[in-house]
C-alpha cells in the first residue's frame, strides 16, 4: 500500500491518528447505508418483477383487440378514429426520499374520454380496447415509477460500494501504513538521541577522569 | 407537485390507442427515428415516456443519460409483435450495476 508523503514528526502522526478515526467511522456508516440500500433494492425487484409481467400480458390484450378493431373495420378507418384527442397533463410529479435517493412519485391525472369517432361505422370491439388501454394505465405509471426508483437505487447504490472500497480498501491501509512508518522513524531517532547522549555522557565522564589525573 | 405529461413512443399499430386517452402519442415509422425527437421527449415536459421494445433497442445509449436524473422515467413496454424481455434486461442492468452481478437476485428468487 502507497505510504503518505508526510514529514515523519509527532504533528503529523497525531493528525493521521486522526484522519484515520475519522476515516473508520465513516467506513462504518457508509457500509450501514450500503447494506439499507441493498435490503431495499433487492426487496423492490422482486415486486417490480411481478407488476412488469402483469402490464406486459395486460397491454399484449389490448393490443390484440386492437388488431381485432382493425380486422373489423379496416386499418385506415381505426387510425381515422384514433387520430382524435390532443395531448393532455395525466401526470402530477413530485419527490421522496429513499435513503436520501430523490425517487419520483407519479400520480395519475383523470384520462382523457375517448371519442369523436363514429359509433355506428365502427366496431364494438373498439371501446373495448379502449377501455382496456385506460384500465392497464394506472399500473404502467406505477410501473414507470417503481423500475425508476430502481435504477436510482442502482446507480446509489454503485457509488455508495465505490465509496465504501476505497476508505476499505485504499484510504484506511494507507493511513495504517503511514502512521505505523511514522511511528518507527521516531523510535529510531528515539534511539538515535539515547546512543548520542550515552556516548556523551561517556566521553565527559573520560575527559573528567583525565583532568582529575 | 408538478404536472407533466405522459409519452408513448413506438410503431403506430402499438401504441396509436393510446391518442384517444390523453397520452401524447409520437409513431415513428422505423425505430431510428425516434433518436430525433429524443431532445423534445428528454427536456422535461414529460414524466414518463413509455417505449416500445424496438424504439428502446434503437436508442438505448441515449436512454442511458436520463439513468440518473428522476424525470423522465424512460419504461419499455412491448410493442405488437415484439419478442419481449427487453423490459427485463433493463431493470438486469440495474442491477448489475448496483451488484456487480446479477446472479445473486436470480438465485433468491428460486
Amino acid at each position: 500500500m502507497a505510504k503518505m508523503c508526510v514529514n515523519p514528526n509527532r504533528m503529523e502522526l497525531l493528525k493521521l491518528k486522526r484522519r484515520g478515526d475519522v476515516a473508520k467511522r465513516g467506513h462504518k456508516l457508509l457500509k450501514d447505508k450500503f447494506d439499507e440500500l441493498l435490503k431495499e433494492f433487492i426487496a423492490r425487484i422482486s415486486a417490480n418483477r411481478k407488476l412488469r409481467a402483469e402490464v406486459e400480458a395486460e397491454l399484449k390484450a389490448a393490443y390484440g383487440l386492437f388488431a381485432v378493431a382493425r380486422a373489423e373495420a379496416g386499418r385506415a378507418a381505426i387510425t381515422q378514429a384514433l387520430l382524435a384527442g390532443a395531448p393532455i397533463e395525466l401526470l402530477d410529479t413530485s419527490e421522496k426520499s429513499v435513503m436520501s435517493v430523490h425517487v419520483p412519485i407519479f400520480e395519475q391525472l383523470e384520462l382523457a374520454e375517448p371519442g369523436g369517432y363514429s359509433f355506428s361505422t365502427l366496431p364494438v370491439v373498439l371501446d373495448e380496447a379502449l377501455a382496456r388501454l385506460a384500465a392497464v394505465a394506472p399500473r404502467m405509471l406505477e410501473l414507470a415509477e417503481r423500475e425508476k426508483a430502481i435504477e436510482l437505487l442502482a446507480a446509489e447504490i454503485e457509488r455508495t460500494r465505490r465509496r465504501v472500497n476505497a476508505l476499505e480498501y485504499v484510504l484506511i491501509p494507507s493511513i495504517h501504513e503511514t502512521v505505523k512508518d511514522i511511528q518507527m522513524k521516531l523510535d529510531e531517532a528515539e534511539r538515535g538521541n539515547l546512543t548520542r547522549l550515552m556516548k556523551v555522557k561517556d566521553i565527559i565522564a573520560a575527559q573528567e577522569a583525565a583532568g582529575e589525573r | 407537485m408538478r404536472v407533466a405529461k405522459i409519452a408513448v413512443v413506438g410503431d403506430s399499430t402499438s401504441v396509436a390507442g393510446f391518442r384517444p386517452l390523453g397520452f401524447a402519442v409520437f409513431t415513428v415509422e422505423h425505430a431510428e427515428e425516434a433518436r430525433e425527437m429524443w431532445g423534445r421527449l428528454s427536456a422535461g415536459e414529460y414524466g414518463v415516456v413509455f417505449v416500445t421494445e424496438p424504439v428502446y433497442e434503437a436508442m438505448e445509449d441515449l436512454i442511458a443519460e436520463v439513468l440518473d436524473r428522476p424525470v423522465p422515467a424512460v419504461t419499455v413496454i412491448p410493442g405488437a409483435g415484439s419478442a419481449g424481455g427487453m423490459g427485463e434486461a433493463k431493470i438486469r442492468r440495474a442491477i448489475e450495476r448496483a451488484l456487480g452481478t446479477s446472479m445473486l437476485i436470480r438465485e433468491e428468487e428460486e
